[in-house]
């Protein structure tokens, strides 16, 4: 009996001991790993001719600073660049909120890479995070005006821009001509028409010709911003007085309605089951959606990709999610910073080579109009039957119109995808939407 | 007492309070930094308002705690945890007390395996079983393709992204999750009961249905009001089941009071610590409130 006892609790504690060193061993095994040795950094102890950056994909954001990198060499040979891999973009906007809250920067790098649509509410809330970049040498004329818009607070650049959320409306030729359209039919179209078009296509194919998040519905914004309007006006929710926005959300209930929309419970179903899972014949969102639809390998040579439908039928440009570089307070070496962020993604001598590399290794799309014009941007891609689609996107982003922004984008997302979700489930539209502006007042007000 | 007090020196009982103390001491000073502290600031914090980098003080000072009772969001997130706690709580409960006396019936062979079996939810992590949950129930998941192919139902069910089903599932994933749980408290409590109780009840001509009423239910009091308090407690601040199996959707018609402070406090670029803050301090009061009610309904003492 009590040499049972013994041998269990000798058991035990071999168990115990054993997986408490597995801690200590994956600890120290990530350690070794050619990986950054730790996700903090401190700039004290850099040289000076070093500069460290949060960023968070290493598919696609990381090798454009890499290509940033290696073209600041050219004029600074000693130049290094510390790229700190988050693992997701709201890492960043914690170690912020963190820095901020506490009123102590020195955790930060001097560069973050920080998502566009919250950083007017970062720059807002923490003034003293930022260092803005007003007099570096960029000509902020050679970017897109709406994504420029983003890192422009109260008159003063606070970002460089580095990819590009130009809205595209990929679409797969093969099932349209089945049907019997051309991607010539889908162009400049109105949404009536795309319904039509969407239900035949449903009713012969069994797909749908748009897919969605539910819960984080981004169709309103972007449908909204290619006819030129915002959801807020005068920094004030706009909403149920909102002509175009109320007659935008009856578009996409009769969409979902006639089985030509089908909203995803989440954003994973949505590139998994409806995108991976080849449920669909058109995809719209912004352009980083893409490497998501060639994830399907055999359905290579399918796609062209086109602008949006709108409500008067001419053709429409949106952008939706992106992000910039900003310096932080944090940066003793400021100078450099600017010049780097400059002569790379800012347009200067090393910006060809910066754009050209960041698109073959990582798919990043430049905002920069000249970078967008050199040869890399204008071969054709396999997967879209050899469209341009580079050049192509490049030229869409120039037409997208500015509208105004908020610090509450997410919220009014939200609200709006909940009263589209209360529309559907039988509430009339005009209770489910006043509802929802009266919830996004309610979280404006402080 | 008296006596020994007028002696030199410390008295026994004296010496006993001192090393009492001295033992206390360590827990005291780390619960204050770590617990009380800690809801002091909170509190501090929920009176103020503003981004975390520049707090000020709300006007009028309970603004905060006055907003909340005009935040359709907030209001609707308490109907759901309430709504949680009145029908998955009993549920639970009742199973977890009828689950506890067929495993302690003697003559059960395999005991041990069973009671294993029940009690193994537990051992899951909690995220992970929500994730398990969730792609059981997804649009086509198995649940869906059972139901299908036995035909219950014609095609499949969006369970998720429906309000009524999503709350169902919560509940469903609820029981699944913390019945064993609260039948391991019940089997410790059941053992305790002297069998010759039982035996003399059976003398006296008691039916199993008489014996669970009138000697176990009244035997377990204590361990039964320790469970309802720690339900109550555990589902009043649920908080991963919202967050992974619905996100709280459709249209944040199944969130919680926990998950939405959490949405206040970190989630989509809103740093807004002093509501959220508040928030808190309303469901801690609620907590409080509600075992105490308990403990007074269950005191026996009078």
């Amino acid at each position: 009996m009590m040499k049972k006892k013994v041998v269990s609790v000798l058991l035990a504690s071999a168990m115990v001991a054993s997986l408490a060193a597995c801690g200590t061993g994956e600890g120290s095994a990530s350690k070794g790993s050619s990986e950054k040795k730790a996700k903090k950094v401190d700039v004290t102890k850099e040289d000076k001719n070093t500069l460290s950056v949060y960023a968070w994909d290493k598919n696609f954001n990381i090798p454009a600073l890499k290509a940033a990198e290696k073209a600041y060499q050219k004029k600074n040979p000693k130049f290094k660049l510390n790229i700190i891999e988050q693992s997701q973009s709201s890492d960043v906007e914690t170690a912020i909120t963190t820095a901020g809250s506490a009123g102590d920067f020195s955790t930060l790098p001097d560069i973050v890479l920080f998502q566009d649509h919250y950083i007017q509410k970062y720059v807002t809330d923490y003034p003293k995070a930022w260092i803005n970049v007003d007099d570096a040498d960029i000509d902020w004329k050679d970017f897109g005006e709406e994504k420029v818009s983003y890192s422009t607070i109260k008159g003063k650049h606070y970002g460089v821009p580095v990819d590009n959320g130009t809205v595209v409306f990929a679409y797969r030729v093969d099932l349209l001509e089945k049907c019997g359209y051309t991607l010539d039919d889908v162009t400049g179209i109105t949404w009536d028409k795309f319904i039509e078009i969407g239900e035949k296509v449903h009713k012969e194919t069994g797909k749908y010709l748009l897919s969605m998040d539910g819960d984080g519905n981004d169709l309103p914004y972007m449908m909204l911003q290619a006819e030129g309007a915002s959801q807020f006006k005068d920094g004030k929710a706009y909403i149920t007085d909102n002509k175009k926005l109320v007659e935008v959300i009856n578009k996409i209930v009769e969409m979902k309605k006639k089985d030509v929309l089908y909203l995803a419970n989440d954003w994973s179903d949505y590139t998994d089951q409806t995108i991976i899972g080849d449920k669909v014949a058109g995809v719209m969102n912004g352009n980083w959606i893409i490497p998501t639809i060639e994830q399907v390998k055999e359905n290579e040579g399918k796609w062209e990709i086109t602008s949006m439908p709108t409500l008067s039928g001419e053709e429409g440009y949106a952008s939706n999610g992106g992000s910039s570089l900003y310096i932080t307070s944090n940066c003793r070496k400021a100078d450099l910073a600017k010049d780097f962020l400059a002569y790379t993604f800012g347009g200067g001598e090393g910006s060809q080579d910066t754009y050209d590399n960041a698109l073959k290794d990582g798919g990043v799309i430049t905002t920069c109009i000249s970078a967008g014009k050199s040869e890399v941007y204008n071969e054709g891609v396999k997967y879209f039957k050899d469209q341009a689609i580079y050049s192509k996107i490049v030229e869409m982003g120039s037409h997208v119109k500015v509208v105004e922004q908020s610090d509450f984008h997410y919220t009014c997302r939200e609200q709006i995808a909940a009263a589209i979700q209360n529309i559907l489930n039988g509430t009339d539209t005009k209770t489910a939407l006043k509802d929802a502006e009266k919830q996004l007042k309610f979280s404006m007000e402080k | 007492m008296g006596e020994s007090s007028t002696k030199r020196g410390l008295s026994v009982g004296q010496k006993q309070h001192v090393a009492g103390w001295f033992f206390l001491t360590p827990a005291t000073i780390l619960i204050t930094i770590m617990s009380f502290y800690p809801m002091i600031q909170a509190f501090i914090t929920s009176l103020k308002t503003g981004s975390s980098a520049n707090l000020v003080w709300t006007k009028p000072i309970f603004h905060n705690y006055t907003r909340m009772f005009s935040d359709g969001l907030f209001i609707r997130s308490i109907g759901n945890t309430f709504l949680y706690l009145i029908v998955e709580v009993p549920i639970m409960l009742v199973l977890a007390i009828l689950l506890a006396q067929i495993l302690n019936n003697k003559d059960l062979k395999f005991r041990g395996f069973f009671r294993t079996c029940v009690f193994l939810p537990c051992a899951t992590s909690l995220v992970s079983y929500s994730l398990i949950f969730k792609s059981l129930f997804a649009t086509d998941g198995l649940i869906n393709h059972i139901l299908v192919k036995i035909g219950i139902l014609e095609s499949n069910y969006n369970f998720l992204g429906t309000s009524s089903s999503a709350k169902v599932v919560i509940i469903l994933a609820l029981i699944w999750r913390w019945t064993g749980y609260n039948m391991v408290f019940y089997l410790a409590g059941l053992q305790n009961i002297e069998y010759s109780v039982y035996e003399a009840a059976k003398i006296d001509g008691a039916n199993g249905w008489k014996t669970f009423w009138h000697i176990t239910v009244p035997l377990l009091k204590p361990t039964i009001i320790m469970t309802f308090i720690m339900s109550i407690n555990g589902t009043l601040q649920l908080f991963d089941e919202s967050v992974n199996l619905t996100k709280g959707g459709p249209a944040n018609t199944t969130i919680t009071m926990s998950h939405y402070i959490y949405n206040n406090s970190f989630g989509q670029g809103v740093a807004n610590f002093g509501y959220a803050s508040a928030m808190s301090f309303f469901v801690f009061v609620l907590v409080a409130v509600l075992a105490a009610i308990n403990l007074k309904v269950g005191d026996s003492r009078d």
